[in-house]
C-alpha cells in the first residue's frame, strides 16, 4: 500500500513496538492515575454505587485509553494530512448541531449520533488544535512575520468561534478562543502583531457584553454578587463554597460529605466533582488533584519543549492549553471565581465527549512525544 | 500537505550540526522556549491562585451554611430566634410583643415563642403510627382522638396548640410527613398574682384587653423594648402579703393598698386583693379583676378632712389657731356628731379637728369656705375627674350635683361622705400635702431616670418634682399639714400606724358602707389610712383600705380604721422602707420630733382675731341657708325624702347618714372614729 510505503520510508527505523516502547509510560500512569480519582468520585456522587456514574465512565476511559495508545503510533505526517478533514467535520457537526442540536440548559450543544450524544464543540477545540498545528509548521517561524499568512489561521479560529457563540455556549467560545490565541502566540507570531490584535479587545468586550443573553449576563452578575440571590443564579456557587467550607482540612471522609451526599450540591458528577471530592477529602485531597494536574500540563509542555518539529511543539502547546483552560475554569468556577459555566473537569467529571475528547488530544500529544525528533515538511524559506 | 515527508535538505544540514536542525532553526528553538516557559509559568500562576482561592475557601474562611441558603430542602425553621434579644440579664425571646418589665428588671409580663400543631391527613402514611410518635412528644395528647383526626378525609387538622419550641423540635425530628408548625406566642405572666390587676391581659390574638396590656398595647407591638414600669416587684410582693394577712384576719370581702413617690408620681406598688394568677385573666372572676385601686369608688370619709383643711388654710378661710364647734348639727332628722364630743371642750383648735377626727368641726370649715370654693378646691385636685393614669380602668368620680351642692353637701363632703372617689385619688391628694404643694400625675411608667435599684436611689427632694407639676398648696401650709398629719399619728387617731424611727405621718377614715336598699349599714365599713413616710423627709405615700373588715379580739370589737387599715400600714412600711433605700432613724428622734411637732392649742398671733365661739360666720351661713329656701335648701329637703331623689341626691342623703356613730356609746375608744 502506498500508505504503508511511505510510512516506512519516512521512518526507517520505527518499528510498532519500539514506537510503544518510546511512549511516555510515566505520563499514562498519571493519566490512569487522575481516572481513577475520577472513578472514586463518580461512585461517590452516584451514592455509594458504580451504577449511573462511574461504571460507564470507566468504560469510555478503557476505550479513549486504547485510542490514545494507538494515536500515539500514529506519525505525524499523517496526523498533519487528517488535520484538514477533522477540521472540516468539526464544522459540519458545529453546524449540524445548530440546525438539530438538543437543547440542553438554553443552549443547543448536544448532537444525537447513533443513539450517543457529542458535543461538536469538544471535537471543535482539538481539531483546530491540529489544525493550526500543520499550518504553522507548515509556513514555520521563519515567515511568521508576514500578516498575510496569518489571515488564514485567524479564520480557522473565528468560525468555530462563531458557531459555538451562536449555540450559544459562551465558556466554550472563549476557551476555543484562548487556545487558538496561545497558539500564535506559541509559534511565533510577532510582539507587535500581537499588540496590535490585543490592544481593541476591551472595546470589542464592551460590545460584546451587549449582545450577551440574560442568563449569560445574569452569570456575570451572580459572579460579581453571588450572595444577592442565594436562591436564585448564585445558588451553585454559594453551596459549592458551602460544601468546600464544610470539607475543611481533611474533609468529611469518603461517602460523608453532607453537602454531596444530600443533594444540596448541584451539578455533583459534572462541573462541581472537585467540590464533592473537596468536602469529602478536604483541602489535602483538593489540593493533590490540582497538583496531579499541573504535573499533566507541565508534562504537556515539556513534550512541547522536547519536540524537535514546530508540529510536535505546537501540538504540544495546544493540548497542553486545552487541557489547562478545562482545569482552570473548571477550578475557578466551582470555587466562585468566575462566572458559572458547563465546563467539566478533565478526566475526571462524568461526560463521554469530554473524555474522548481529552484522551483524543492526549494521543496527539503521546504521538508528538514518540515523534518528538522527526523533522519533516517545514518551509525553509522566508516571505518576502 | 503536498510535501509531508521531511525535507531532504534539512536531513542533510542533520549531519554537520547539532540535532535540531539549522542555527536559524535553533535559535527559532530557543524564542519558541522561552514563550512555551512563559506560558508554563502563566499556568503555574494561575494554579497557584487557584490553590490559594482552595485554601480560602477550605480552610482560612469556609463559608457557613445559612438558613436562606439552605431553606429551599429544609423545613421552615419557626420565626423566633431562641437567642434573642437582651433586656437587663434576662435572655428574652424574639417575639412579636414588647415585654414588660418591673423599675428593678424583672419580668412582669412577657411574650413565648409557641407553635401549634397541624397536618394534612391527606399526606398522612400511617395515622396510627404517627399518633403514637406525637403522644411521645405531648404526653397530654389524646392518641385516639388524634388517630381519628389523621384519618379525616380533610386537609386540615390542628393537632395541638402552643407547644414549645423544644417540643416543636422533638415532633420535627419525628419526621412524621404532613405533620406542619403554625408559629405564634402566648403572653405569660412569670411573676403571677403580683400586680395581676395592673398588667391586665391579653385575647388570643394577642391584643391588649386590659390594664397595662391594653394602654400600651400600641406601644408593645411596635417597639421591641421592654417597658418598664414604675413598680418595684419586691415592694409589690410585701404590700401584697401583707395586705392578704390583713384582709385574713379581718375577714374583709376586699382591700387595696398603693405606694407612691410623693416626688415624681410614680407608683411603687398597687395591689387590689382578692386578685388572680394573671396567667388566668380569662378564667378570673369579674370581682378579683376589679381593680379597686383605681376602678373601685369608695367614700373616702375622713381621710378627705384633709382636704378640707389644705383647702382652709390655703384659702386663707382658717388657720391654725381658729378653733370650730364639734357640737353636733341637726340639719332635719339628721345629726351630725361625733360620739364623744362630751368628753372635750366643745370648741376644737385646727389640729385637735384633726387628730380627734371631728365630724361637725370639719363641717364648719367647709361652711365658713362655702360651696363654690369647696368645689373649686375639689376640682382643682382632681376629685372630679378621672384619675389620670396609665390604666384604661381608670374611673369617674361619683360626686352630688354641682348644680344641687347645697349647706348639707358642702357639711357632709368635708369629712368625705356623699362622694365616692377612687383610692389613687386620694394619695394623689395626699402626696400633694407632703412634697411641698404640689399636684402630681400619678404613673406606672419608671421615669428615665430611675435608678434599677431603688435602695441606690439618692435622698428625692423638691428638685425630683416634675416641671409641669402644678403648685397648689403654698409651701408654709404644706409644712403646717405635714406636722398636722404626724399629730395624727403622734396623738390622733393613726397611732397603730407608727412605724419606730420612720415617722409616718396620715390620717385614717372610716365610711359606712351603703347596704343594697340604699342607706347606711351601721357595722358594715370601709376603713382605709392615707400616709406619708418618713414626715421629716417626705419620701413615699401609702395608702391602705379595707372593705368590710370583720370585728377581732384585738381590735376590741372595733372595724374602723384606727384599728386595722393604720397597723397594717404600719406593718407595710417597717418592711418595705429597707426595700426603698430608707432605714429608720432613732438617733435623732428628739430633734426629729421637736421639728415635726405643731401644738394641739396655737395661741393666737397679734393682730389676728380667731374664729371661736365668739366668731363663726359659717354657723350664722347653715342658719341662714336653713331658713331660706333657695337651692342648697331643696337639696337638703330632698335628703329628707331619698325614696323620692334623684341619685345625686341621694348620695346627699347618705351622707347624712353617715355621721359618727351616734348610737355607738362614748365608753369606747374615743380617738378611734374615723
Amino acid at each position: 500500500m502506498k500508505f504503508q510505503k511511505r510510512l516506512l520510508r519516512a521512518e526507517p527505523n520505527f518499528q510498532i513496538l519500539t514506537k510503544l516502547w518510546q511512549i511516555n509510560w510515566l505520563y499514562v500512569l498519571l493519566i490512569c492515575a487522575l481516572a481513577v480519582v475520577g472513578y472514586g468520585a463518580l461512585y461517590s456522587a452516584g451514592g455509594g454505587t458504580s451504577r449511573p456514574f462511574a461504571g460507564p465512565q470507566s468504560i469510555r476511559f478503557c476505550f479513549g485509553l486504547v485510542m490514545m495508545l494507538c494515536m500515539a503510533l500514529m506519525s505525524p505526517a499523517i496526523l498533519v494530512r487528517m488535520a484538514w478533514p477533522i477540521y472540516i467535520f468539526s464544522l459540519v457537526l458545529l453546524v449540524a448541531v445548530l440546525r438539530m442540536g438538543h437543547v440542553g440548559k438554553g443552549a443547543e450543544r448536544w448532537l444525537m449520533l447513533g443513539g450517543m450524544q457529542v458535543q461538536p464543540s469538544e471535537l471543535a477545540k482539538i481539531a483546530l488544535v491540529l489544525m493550526l498545528a500543520t499550518w504553522f509548521h507548515k509556513i514555520s517561524y521563519r515567515r511568521m512575520g508576514n500578516p498575510l499568512r496569518l489571515i488564514p489561521p485567524a479564520l480557522m479560529v473565528l468560525v468555530p468561534v462563531a458557531l459555538v457563540l451562536k449555540e450559544p455556549n459562551l465558556g466554550t467560545a472563549v476557551i476555543i478562543g484562548t487556545v487558538g490565541a496561545s497558539m500564535f502566540f506559541g509559534a511565533g507570531m510577532r510582539l507587535w502583531q500581537i499588540a496590535l490584535v490585543v490592544l481593541p479587545v476591551p472595546f470589542l468586550a464592551r460590545i460584546a457584553y451587549s449582545h450577551l443573553h440574560d442568563y449569560q449576563k445574569a452569570r456575570v452578575t451572580t459572579f460579581l454578587h453571588p450572595e444577592s440571590d442565594p436562591l436564585g443564579a448564585g445558588y451553585n456557587i454559594i453551596q459549592s463554597k458551602i460544601a468546600l467550607g464544610s470539607g475543611g482540612m481533611w474533609g468529611q471522609g469518603y461517602l460523608q460529605g453532607t453537602q454531596g451526599q444530600l443533594n444540596f450540591l448541584p451539578e455533583k458528577q459534572t462541573d462541581f466533582i472537585f467540590t464533592m471530592i473537596a468536602e469529602e477529602w478536604g483541602f489535602v485531597g483538593g489540593i493533590a488533584i490540582i497538583g496531579m494536574l499541573l504535573l499533566l500540563i507541565f508534562g504537556g509542555m515539556l513534550i512541547a519543549m522536547r519536540s524537535r518539529n514546530q508540529f510536535g511543539r505546537l501540538l504540544g502547546l495546544g493540548i497542553s492549553m486545552n487541557f489547562f483552560l478545562y482545569c482552570a475554569v473548571n477550578l475557578s468556577m466551582v470555587m466562585g471565581a468566575i462566572p458559572v459555566g458547563g465546563v467539566p473537569l478533565p478526566l475526571i467529571s462524568y461526560g463521554g465527549s469530554a473524555m474522548l475528547m481529552v484522551m483524543f488530544g492526549f494521543g496527539l500529544l503521546m504521538s508528538a512525544w514518540v515523534h518528538r525528533n522527526a523533522t519533516f515538511g517545514e518551509t525553509t524559506g522566508e516571505d518576502n | 500537505m503536498s510535501n509531508p515527508i521531511h525535507d531532504r535538505n534539512g536531513r542533510s544540514e542533520q549531519a554537520s550540526l547539532p540535532p535540531g536542525g539549522s542555527l536559524r532553526t535553533l535559535m527559532a528553538q530557543d524564542r519558541m522556549h522561552a514563550r512555551l516557559l512563559f506560558l508554563a509559568g502563566g499556568f503555574f500562576v494561575l494554579f497557584s491562585a487557584i490553590s490559594f482561592k482552595l485554601t480560602l475557601a477550605t480552610i482560612i474562611r469556609p463559608m457557613p451554611p445559612q438558613q436562606q441558603q439552605i431553606a429551599p430542602q429544609v423545613p421552615p425553621i419557626p420565626k423566633s430566634d431562641p437567642k434573642g434579644i437582651i433586656a437587663g440579664d434576662t435572655v428574652l425571646p424574639q417575639v412579636h410583643r414588647a415585654s414588660v418589665i418591673d423599675r428593678t428588671g424583672q419580668v412582669l409580663a412577657m411574650s413565648l415563642p409557641v407553635a401549634q400543631v397541624y397536618a394534612n391527613p391527606l399526606e398522612m402514611i400511617d395515622p396510627t403510627d404517627a399518633a403514637h410518635k406525637l403522644k411521645s412528644v405531648l404526653p397530654t395528647l389524646n392518641e385516639a382522638e388524634t388517630k381519628r383526626r389523621l384519618s379525616l378525609n380533610k386537609q386540615f387538622v390542628y393537632l395541638a396548640r402552643d407547644i414549645t419550641p423544644a417540643q416543636e423540635l422533638a415532633i420535627n425530628n419525628l419526621g412524621i410527613p404532613g405533620v406542619y408548625f403554625e408559629p405564634g406566642e402566648r403572653r405569660r405572666y412569670p411573676m403571677g398574682r403580683v400586680a395581676a390587676q395592673i398588667l391586665g391581659g391579653v385575647d388570643i390574638d394577642d391584643h391588649g384587653v386590659a390594664g397595662i396590656e391594653r394602654y400600651f398595647d400600641r406601644r408593645l407591638d411596635t417597639d421591641r423594648t421592654p417597658l418598664r414600669l414604675s413598680m418595684d416587684v419586691r415592694v409589690q410582693n410585701v404590700v401584697h402579703d401583707e395586705l392578704q394577712g390583713a384582709m385574713d384576719m379581718f375577714q374583709a370581702i376586699g382591700a387595696c393598698a398603693i405606694v407612691m413617690d410623693v416626688h415624681t408620681g410614680e407608683i411603687i406598688s398597687m395591689v387590689s386583693l382578692p386578685d388572680y394568677d394573671a396567667n388566668d385573666f380569662g378564667k378570673a372572676p369579674p370581682d378579683s379583676r376589679f381593680n379597686r385601686a383605681v376602678t373601685g369608688m369608695y367614700e373616702p370619709g375622713s381621710t378627705f378632712k384633709l382636704q378640707t383643711t389644705a383647702m382652709a388654710l390655703q384659702e386663707g378661710v382658717a388657720h391654725i389657731w381658729d378653733r370650730f364647734s364639734s357640737i353636733p348639727i341637726k340639719i332635719g332628722r339628721f345629726t351630725i356628731s361625733d360620739m364623744k364630743s362630751d368628753h372635750f371642750a366643745p370648741w376644737l383648735y385646727l389640729p385637735e379637728v384633726m387628730a380627734y377626727s371631728s365630724n361637725p368641726a370639719a363641717a364648719h370649715i367647709a361652711l365658713d369656705a362655702g360651696a363654690a370654693r369647696q368645689q373649686d378646691w375639689l376640682r382643682h385636685m382632681g376629685f372630679f375627674s378621672r384619675v389620670p393614669v396609665e390604666l384604661p380602668e381608670a374611673g369617674h368620680p361619683i360626686i352630688p350635683s354641682l348644680h344641687n351642692w347645697g349647706v348639707s353637701t358642702t357639711m357632709t363632703v368635708a369629712f368625705g361622705h356623699g362622694v365616692a372617689e377612687p383610692p389613687l385619688s386620694i394619695v394623689r391628694g395626699t402626696a400633694a400635702t407632703a412634697n411641698g404643694g404640689f399636684l402630681l400625675k400619678p404613673t406606672l411608667l419608671a421615669h428615665d431616670s430611675a435608678p434599677a435599684v431603688p435602695g441606690a436611689e439618692p435622698a428625692a427632694s423638691d428638685a425630683d418634682i416634675p416641671p409641669d407639676a402644678e403648685r397648689v398648696i403654698s409651701a408654709a401650709n404644706a409644712d403646717i399639714l405635714r406636722k398636722i398629719l404626724r399629730l395624727d399619728v403622734v396623738k390622733g387617731t393613726g397611732q397603730k400606724a407608727e412605724s419606730p424611727g420612720y415617722y409616718v405621718g396620715g390620717k385614717t377614715g372610716t365610711a359606712e358602707k351603703i347596704g343594697p336598699h340604699g342607706g347606711y349599714l351601721k357595722h358594715v365599713n370601709v376603713s382605709a389610712f392615707t400616709g406619708i413616710f418618713p414626715m421629716n423627709a417626705p419620701r413615699y405615700a401609702i395608702y391602705v383600705m379595707l372593705d368590710s373588715p370583720k370585728p377581732t379580739a384585738q381590735t376590741h370589737g372595733w372595724t374602723t380604721a384606727g384599728w386595722n387599715a393604720a397597723p397594717t400600714a404600719s406593718h407595710m412600711i417597717t418592711r418595705i422602707a429597707p426595700m426603698l433605700g430608707l432605714f429608720p432613724d432613732t438617733q435623732h428622734t428628739a430633734a426629729i420630733e421637736a421639728e415635726l411637732a405643731i401644738p394641739m392649742e396655737p395661741a393666737v398671733p397679734r393682730g389676728y382675731r380667731a374664729l371661736g365661739p365668739d366668731y363663726d360666720p359659717g354657723t350664722a351661713h347653715l342658719h341662714e341657708h336653713d331658713h331660706e329656701h333657695d337651692a342648697p335648701a331643696r337639696a337638703a329637703r330632698h335628703a329628707r325624702t331619698p325614696r323620692d331623689a334623684t341619685d345625686t341626691a341621694q348620695i346627699t342623703d347618705r351622707a347624712l347618714h353617715a355621721r359618727n356613730d351616734v348610737r355607738r356609746t362614748p365608753a369606747q375608744h374615743p380617738r378611734d372614729r374615723g
